[in-house]
This record gives structure tokens, C-alpha cells and sequence, in this order.
């Protein structure tokens, strides 16, 4: 499954991240996987990157997260 | 409200917007400022300001931190990345910010070692493979973006990089708040609170817009409908005589903020005693520099910078449009002298700058509405 197909929505794709200097430019990725404090991770278009994840620590694979600059800074909470 | 399309519903809007005009007072001039660049870009991008009623303006706050940089700050950057030992590396919008004698991607053509990044962990990187030279780091951007970079000091510093430093230009998002509500020329009635600022810094260091001003104060995300409903929560306190912070962002932003991230930020950086804004002036411990434990890392003391001011050109007036005193069309060098080609202003580069906005995609709002007040 596609990850767009299952994430939140988001106002920033990780190609497409309007002005990364802007405070503003969160873009919640899906994780992939994990490696020590980088996580693998994919955007609602499917773009891939590794993101430093130690500020949102511990993460688990399939959690969202909004992300900035390469590095987590929050998490989405699960739809219910 | 789960993926794009329901946050983007266009008869979800117009039922909001019903709201919202039904708690409108016709009488009332209601003025709600987006604090955030990011926000500004929405308002225009979709066109929310054509669904709200004429009595309910949104003035654009001080939330871009490229156009908030005074120009000294990148004549300062420009010096350091010229000297020949070095890498410069930033943002991609900060390349176009123009300074005193040109901007950064002039200086690159010129032959200086300048390159974007998407991270300041790729600045990190380029320092890692470069062992040879002086990797220097532009950073810039409210408590959104300030926690990569602390992030990245971090690792630097365990990881014993000692060619790595930051030429630190990050900013906090109160004290212009602050400084606003304290100002005489601007009358606001409630604020848009920043979405992903509040995801580092929480909820309540927004109480004091409440509780010391009586302005309501909603955080709100960034999508079409997120703006709409949080306009329509301003909407319900003003109606109703209430006066608090709230949270539109519920599915990303905590009460209480991310404590990780505050945790490292504290770590690495101390609060300036103040810090030069374009059009705000010098403000009180409104910005960060490197705390003593990373002073190794400081391009400020690292290449003796002086210090420099600079006066912003004549006939730019993005200070009044930063305070929301004027509205970016009524600068007179807009469009003309000033356009997203060839920048007079810094609110004319970043895409979140309300000016770039404007001319991207409001034009057809505001000459609609002279072309209707001519009639």
C-alpha cells in the first residue's frame, strides 16, 4: 500500500516542501524503517528520506511524523 | 478529516464560511492576523479571503523568518562565505535575499563555495567529507527549524567535528508578538496562532495574548479547511466574549509541546539580549545564539563578525507590511521595482513572504476590489 494511500494529509511533500526556512514547512512521512536515530522514511507522493528521528524517540515503524529540515519534530496522532 | 481531499472540501469551506458570516456583526470591523508566513500562503494559494465577509480582514504577521532578516545579517553571511577556506552552506531561499551588495547566489557566481541544503545534517555531511575546509551553516527560522539545528550541533559535537560551524540567525516567535500588541499603529482583535512552531513550543506560551491583551488566539494547521475552522473559532470567542487559547491542530500539536526538542534547543542555544527585525526594530530576547558548551561551533566568534546594521532601500516598505500597516499591494515599489524576478524586499523572495503571496496569487482579489470601489 501506497503511503499516500494511508497517511494524513499534509501541506508539504518532501520534493515540494515550500520554503524550508519558513517555520511552517512540516511534512508528515510515513516510517519505513529503522536505523539507530535515522529513520527511512516516505512522503504521501512516495518520496523517500532519511530523517533524523532521536527528537521524537522512541518510533516504530508505520508511525507518522511531521518532519523539518530532515529531522522529526512531532508526531501525527492515529486517526480513530 | 483524513487525507487531502476532505481538507480541501470545497462545500465543507462554504458551509464554514456560512459560519462564519453568521457571526459576523455588521457593524464590526473584524481584524485577525496570521502570525505565520506559512498561513498567508494558504489565504492566497486558495483563495480563502474571497469566502469571508468584507468585515473580517486577515493581516499578515511577522511568521517568515527570511523577511524578518535585517539586511546587516546577510552582509554579514555574504563576508564569511567569500573567504576562500570556506563552504558556505542554506537554504534555497536564502541564495535570492538580497543584502547591501547583492545576495548569496551572486557571490556563488563570483566563485565562492556556496551550497543549498535541505538540512543543516547535510551541511554536517559536506563537513564530514571536507575535512580540509571550513564548513559554515546559515541558520535561520523560528523554533520550528532551530531543533535541526540543535540537533546537528549535537552531533557534531559527539561526534568531535571540528570543521563544522553555524552562523546563527534563529529566531523566537513571542516577543515580535509581543512587540506588535504593543504597538500603537496596529488595532488586531484575535491571532492565528503558528501550527508547526507550536508542535516544538506548545500551546501555552500563547497565554499571555489572553491573558495580559484579552486577544483570542486559536493554533491552527495549514490546510484550506484548518484556516476556516480556526477563523471560525476567533469567530465564536469574539461572538461570545470569550478570550483563550485554542487548539485547531489537535492531530499534530501537544498542550505542552515537544519536550525532546526543548530539551536539545536549551542545550545548545542561550536567548540574545536583542536581536534587529526588519520593520520591528531591535526586540528583547527574540532570538538565539550558540550557548557557552557550543561556542567551539560559533561562526560569529569563529570569524569575528562586527556586527554590521544596515538600512533597508528607500522605497522598500517591508516594515509597514510586516506590522500589517500597509497591505503588500499598497507598497509603492510593488510589482513594479519589487517582484518575485528581482526582489527589492525580503517579503518579495520566500514563497511564504506575504508580498510573494500577494503577487503569486491575490492579485485578482485586490483588483476586484478596487475595480468594485471605483463603482
Amino acid at each position: 500500500m501506497r503511503a499516500e494511500e494511508s497517511m494524513p494529509a499534509g501541506y508539504c511533500t518532501l520534493d515540494h516542501d515550500g520554503c524550508v526556512t519558513c517555520s511552517d514547512a512540516g511534512i508528515p512521512v510515513r516510517v519505513i524503517s529503522l536505523e539507530g536515530h535515522d529513520a527511512l522514511c516516505e512522503d504521501a507522493a512516495g518520496n523517500r528520506a532519511e530523517i533524523a528521528v532521536e527528537l521524537v524517540a522512541p518510533v516504530h515503524t508505520g508511525e507518522v511524523l511531521l518532519t523539518h529540515g530532515g529531522v522529526a519534530i512531532g508526531r501525527l496522532k492515529p486517526e480513530t | 478529516m483524513k487525507y487531502v481531499d476532505e481538507f480541501r472540501n470545497g462545500e465543507i469551506a462554504r458551509a464554514v464560511a456560512a459560519q462564519i458570516a453568521s457571526l459576523t456583526d455588521p457593524d464590526r470591523h473584524y481584524k485577525l492576523m496570521e502570525v505565520c508566513g506559512g498561513h498567508t500562503h494558504t489565504i492566497y494559494r486558495h483563495g480563502i479571503k474571497d469566502l469571508l465577509p468584507d468585515q473580517v480582514e486577515l493581516v499578515h504577521g511577522p511568521g517568515c523568518p527570511v523577511c524578518v532578516l535585517p539586511m546587516g545579517r546577510v552582509d554579514e553571511g555574504i563576508t564569511i562565505a567569500e573567504r576562500p577556506e570556506v563552504i558556505f552552506t542554506c537554504f534555497g531561499d536564502m541564495m535570492r535575499v538580497p543584502g547591501s551588495r547583492g545576495n548569496l547566489l551572486e557571490v556563488k557566481a563570483e566563485g565562492a563555495d556556496i551550497r543549498m541544503v535541505y538540512s543543516p545534517l547535510d551541511a554536517l555531511r559536506i563537513a564530514r567529507e571536507n575535512p580540509d575546509r571550513e564548513v559554515v551553516f546559515y541558520a535561520i527560522g523560528f523554533e520550528t527549524t532551530a531543533p535541526s539545528t540543535a540537533l546537528t550541533l549535537q552531533r557534531a559535537k559527539k561526534e568531535g567535528i571540528e570543521n563544522f560551524s553555524v552562523f546563527c540567525n534563529h529566531v523566537t516567535i513571542v516577543p515580535p508578538v509581543r512587540a506588535l500588541l504593543d504597538s500603537p499603529d496596529l488595532r488586531l482583535d484575535a491571532f492565528i496562532g503558528p501550527g508547526h512552531v507550536s508542535t516544538v513550543i506548545g500551546c501555552r506560551p500563547y497565554e499571555f495574548m489572553s491573558e495580559d491583551y484579552g486577544k483570542p488566539c486559536v493554533v491552527a494547521g495549514f490546510e484550506p479547511l484548518d484556516l476556516l475552522q480556526s477563523i471560525l473559532m476567533l469567530m465564536r470567542q469574539l461572538d461570545e466574549g470569550r478570550c483563550e487559547v485554542e487548539n485547531q491542530y489537535g492531530r499534530v500539536v501537544l498542550w505542552e509541546g515537544n519536550v525532546q526538542a526543548l530539551k536539545s534547543m536549551a542545550e545548545v542555544f542561550e536567548l540574545r539580549p536583542y536581536f534587529e527585525w526588519r520593520g520591528l526594530g531591535f526586540i528583547a530576547q527574540s532570538a538565539l545564539k550558540l550557548s557557552p558548551a557550543y561556542a567551539d561551533f560559533d561562526a560569529e566568534l569563529r570569524y569575528s563578525t562586527p556586527g554590521v546594521r544596515v538600512a533597508d532601500p528607500k522605497a522598500c516598505q517591508c516594515g509597514e507590511v510586516l506590522k500589517g500597516v500597509l497591505k503588500p499591494h499598497e507598497c509603492k515599489v510593488f510589482g513594479t521595482a519589487c517582484t518575485p524576478e528581482r526582489p527589492l524586499g525580503a517579503l518579495m523572495v520566500s514563497s511564504e513572504g506575504a508580498c510573494a503571496a500577494y503577487y503569486n496569487f491575490g492579485r485578482k482579489s485586490f483588483e476586484k476590489v478596487e475595480i468594485g470601489s471605483k463603482g
